[in-house]
């Protein structure tokens, strides 16, 4: 018999590896590079659509726009509410772009770039600078010195008497903007000032929108000084990004309780079963350490851990939760610790393995995401079993009494002895649940990632609404042009509108926007300057306009000189357009690799695409429908994990034969969990349940679940202290699983719903199953 | 093309015409002024109205009325030497020109603009508190010649507009001086002093009807 360690050295012990921990969860917690974007934890893109969206775009321009509607006050006090309220987000700088409708006027063009004008805008390509032009604009500005709006206009008229600069700062304005009313956006019904914002972050980014949302509010907070009347307005936010915080918000809401919940629940189940408090914390210790090996280890391997990988990989190593406990419940006075966990390491060792092999297939998946996630289990499970079998003994004061000696546990397994063992009857329950899996109607799987984490169906409609009145870019489809370089897609953009224009008026689509709006290629530039009269044309066209005109005859000079400063410019290329208000547009319309370019056209109220792909497919552009995209990657991912499953299963049963070495027992143990997958399966189809990743990755973990209360009642052979000793860890083990997981299944998260109702039925049908099957026939009864 | 109404000018103008035509009290200061030009609506009456600009060979003469229609909006129609009839109703100014789309510009987009239409809005419902809270009103002469001087409190609003002279006999108003903070002062003759400016082209003349100078 070994001498137990004294209580200072397992104190030390018990601190120094919780020390290891915090440093290491600290360590991980600044070093570790998270990466949120589902795309990249899927397979490497094939067609256009998924290489676009997965190396180009990570989600299109329209993810990082949020829709904000102002309610709750009288139009006047909406409106200069809308402005101080658009003031205090540009000053943000989460806040890329925030308009309200207020014209920036010439704010929106830089000094440098005005006499740019006359080579971005469109109107002199259907209109010459000539003298009958000049007369009727001229005699409009009469008009503008003589009205109310005099002090404004006449700064402008020398150098530019066509007013263009504000006729481009209109142009620029978002494409198919809502109505105008007392200066800023307002719904059709006149109730509510409109907004449209751009973040920084992109839409996936949910702590990124989340900082944006913040600012937001934060920003909207402060407009309401100074404003009365407006003081009681309601802001209302919609968007992707917007949908995105507040999913994170209710699941890290649900998350709480439930956290909560499992921890007083584990708490008392584990003080219960062992009647020792110290339990439930060294309990806890394995998994922990585990969990915080999985995550360095992939941080060692790779570039950023996926916020996927954590989910999934942490829902995986749950399994090793039971270590601790098998090794607890076989805790008994008259035995050390270290012999108990030495008797039991055989059967822990066997389960490890074959798991962990298991996963390992994932490694040749080919998918960055699946091989993150083995890593990760297997790194995780190692330092899980591992810790519970040279670390945990030494912590763990012997036992005062043993599970074997309880009454209860004997009743109960003379109960279980009793059991049949039904085999012809569960045979045919697994053709029964296979064919309810065959046919059960509805489809088999969910590749939509979106109804995963589903937004309401109120602020749907809320946010079609919203999109409609705002004409706010469609998130999900979006045209692509492909070329050599900026210029070359610029040039083919350009042929696009007026095919957009026809589709529009015959009710395709209600609008779209794309960079050449913005920036027109050179070649349409150099047209434009060769369109431009030359200094003594213009001042012949001017002097002829101005004749029956009061103005001055030199009044127009710096006009002649920007005309003339027109003709003689260099273009103007995307790089000129840095730091000004247009390299935000364009930037995000035009994508321009080392040896490639993308222009984008957004669109807004597609009412069919078939129509819109066919018509724009002769001029050499693609509509791309990013929602088909991404889950043409997932239905990849998808076939590729069922691949290595597959592989895994295999693997995992020759581990087991090697370790077992007899066909019968093979079968006893591997039974349970594959007849527990079937009927997981078959009630989730008979709910009329889609299956997803998680169903996936939940039947994963449900199966390795199975297969060590499996092996461990084949572990316990026929000594009747050990079988109850196994009943004990076996009860524990799956009412701890049942607890976290059927909580996990009364959330309103779909996600964790999936997690929780799989694994929950996983643990109830292996527990049945293990106790029906994997028993070793008792002893006595077959002599 | 965009337009604001980025002055002081014509609203208050308006809004002085809108006042205007009551009948007289026993004392006179500014207060007895603003009763006294308070008119039922809906009312009309000629201005003529004369722009100075460096841009132009000599001021830009127009001439047409300003009408107060009983559902509150005010209009501005010019007749001479163009047609443009603008609306001022619900905090916009909708600007109609012969064979043109109409055109809508807030009078809250300036900050300025927000301050000058509270003071309107505060006059037009005979809010004299809030006329006053934003401009100092000052009154000057007799009811027989006298002289309103507003100035705004607002210092971004007095960045652009110095001050807004009103001119008047007993209850017409017959001038609005608008002064800019830059510039020339800018001249709408309304009622008597538009029907006398007829046919008077020299500038000294004019301003000599508007501030009531001049002999009848």
């Amino acid at each position: 018999m070994t001498a137990t360690p004294g209580t200072a050295a397992r104190l030390g012990l018990l601190l120094a590896w919780i020390a290891v921990l915090a440093v290491a969860g600290w360590a991980l917690g600044r070093g570790l590079r998270m990466e949120e974007d589902l795309r990249r934890f899927l397979p490497t893109p094939r067609t256009p659509a998924q290489v676009l969206l997965v190396d180009e775009l990570g989600e299109g321009p329209g993810s990082r726009v949020l829709l904000l509607a102002l309610s709750g006050a009288s139009p006047e006090a909406l409106a200069a509410r809308s402005q101080a309220f658009r003031a205090a987000l540009s000053a943000r700088p989460e806040i890329a772009l925030a308009a309200n409708g207020e014209q920036g006027g010439l704010d929106a063009i830089p000094e440098h770039l005005r006499p740019y004008r006359y080579l971005l805008s469109p109107t002199l390509d259907t209109q010459p600078l000539d003298a009958a032009f000049l007369h009727d604009e001229l005699q409009q500005r009469v008009q503008d010195l003589g009205s109310p709006a005099a002090d404004l206009v006449e700064p402008l008229l020398p150098s530019d008497p066509t007013l263009e600069t504000l006729r481009l700062a209109e142009l620029w304005q978002p494409a198919n903007a809502p109505q105008r009313r007392l200066g800023v956006w307002f719904d059709r019904a006149g109730a509510q000032a409109l907004l449209l914002v751009q973040t920084h972050a992109a839409g996936f980014d949910s702590a990124g929108q989340q900082a944006a949302v913040a600012a937001i509010d934060a920003a909207f907070a402060d407009s309401a000084q100074g404003l009365a009347d407006a003081a009681g307005a309601r802001l209302e936010i919609s968007g992707p990004g917007a949908f995105a915080v507040a999913i994170r918000d209710r699941t890290e809401k649900e998350m709480r309780w439930i956290g909560t919940a499992d921890t007083i629940g584990l708490l008392l189940l584990l003080g219960l079963a062992y009647r020792r408090w110290s339990m439930p914390l060294l309990g806890a210790l394995p998994l922990a350490s585990g969990g915080l090996a999985g995550l360095g280890a992939v941080a060692l391997l790779f570039d950023g851990v996926h916020g996927i990988t954590i989910a999934f990989g942490f829902t995986l190593i749950g399994v090793a939760q039971d270590y601790p406990i098998h090794f607890f419940s076989h805790l008994r006075p008259g035995q050390s610790p270290r012999a108990s966990v030495r008797a039991l390491w055989p059967t822990l060792i066997t389960g490890v393995a074959s798991t962990c092999i298991a996963y390992a297939t994932f490694l040749f998946s080919g998918v960055e995401g699946l091989k993150q996630l083995a890593v990760f289990t297997i790194a995780g499970l190692g330092v899980a079993a591992a810790s519970t079998r040279w670390l945990l003994p030494r912590l763990v004061t012997p036992a005062r009494r043993d599970p074997a000696d309880s009454r209860v546990l004997s009743r109960l397994w003379r109960g279980v002895e009793r059991l049949p063992r039904p085999r012809a009857a569960l045979a045919l329950l697994a053709v029964l649940a296979l064919a309810v899996v065959a046919f059960a109607p509805g489809a088999f799987w969910q590749n939509d990632l979106a109804r995963l984490t589903p937004v309401p169906p109120a602020d749907l409609l809320r946010d079609a609404q919203l999109r409609a009145e705002l004409g706010a870019p469609d998130v999900r489809y979006m045209l692509a042009l492909q070329g050599a370089d900026a210029e070359a897609v610029l040039q083919a953009s350009e042929k696009l509108p007026s095919v957009l224009r026809k589709l529009q008026a015959d009710g395709v689509l209600d609008g779209y926007d794309l960079a050449a709006r913005y920036l027109p290629s050179i070649a349409t530039q150099h047209a434009r300057q060769a369109a431009l009269p030359d200094t003594p044309q213009l001042r012949q066209a001017l002097d002829e306009a101005l004749v029956d005109l009061p103005f001055r005859g030199d009044a127009f000079e710096p006009f002649v000189e920007d005309v003339a400063t027109a003709r003689a410019a260099a273009p103007l290329t995307p790089a000129d357009l840095a730091g000004t208000p247009l390299e935000l547009a364009v930037s995000g319309l035009l994508l321009q690799g080392t040896d490639h370019a993308t222009a984008l056209v957004s669109l807004t109220g597609l009412h069919d695409p078939q129509a819109l792909a066919q018509a724009v497919a002769p001029l050499g552009a693609q509509l791309l429908d990013l929602k088909q995209a991404s889950e043409s990657l997932v239905a990849q991912w998808r076939v590729r994990l069922l691949a290595a499953l597959a592989v895994a299963a295999l693997l995992l049963a020759g581990t087991v034969w090697l370790a077992l070495r007899a066909p019968r027992r093979v079968l006893r143990v591997l039974a349970p969990m594959a007849l527990s997958t079937l009927l997981i399966l078959a009630v989730l189809r008979a709910l009329g349940v889609e299956l997803n990743l998680f169903h996936l990755v939940s039947l994963i973990l449900a199966a390795g679940l199975g297969l060590d209360y499996a092996l461990f009642f084949d572990h316990a052979g026929d000594d009747r202290s050990e079988q109850l000793r196994t009943l004990h860890a076996v009860i524990v083990c799956s009412l701890t699983t049942l607890l976290v997981f059927s909580l996990l299944a009364l959330s309103s998260i779909p996600v964790l719903r999936a997690i929780g109702g799989t694994v929950a039925l996983g643990v109830a049908f292996n527990f049945a199953l293990a106790l029906l099957i994997a028993r070793a026939p008792a002893a006595g009864s077959s002599t | 093309m965009n337009p604001r109404s980025n002055t002081a000018r014509w609203p208050l103008l308006a809004l002085a015409f809108a006042l205007s035509g009551a009948a007289a009290a026993a004392t006179f200061d500014a207060d007895w002024i603003l009763q006294a030009v308070a008119r039922p609506a809906p009312s009309r009456t000629v201005f003529v109205e004369l722009r100075q600009s460096p841009m132009l060979k000599q001021p830009l003469r127009l001439q047409g009325e300003y009408r107060r229609e009983t559902d509150g909006r005010l209009v501005r129609q010019v007749n001479a030497p163009y047609a443009e009839t603008t609306t001022l109703a619900d905090g916009e100014a909708v600007v109609e020109r012969s064979g043109r789309e109409p055109r809508r510009i807030a009078l809250s987009q300036v900050p300025e603009l927000m301050a000058v239409q509270a003071g309107f809005g505060a006059l037009l419902a005979g809010d004299r508190e809030l006329l006053r809270k934003t401009y100092d009103v000052r009154a000057d002469g007799t009811r027989e010649q006298w002289t309103l001087q507003l100035l705004p409190r607002d210092p971004r609003l007095a960045r652009s507009l110095a001050r807004i002279d009103l001119h008047g006999r007993g209850a017409e108003l017959r001038c609005v001086e608008s002064h800019p903070a830059k510039g020339p002062p800018q001249l709408t003759l309304m009622a008597g002093a538009a029907a006398a400016a007829a046919g008077v082209t020299d500038s000294a003349a004019l301003a000599a009807l508007c501030h009531g100078s001049a002999a009848r």
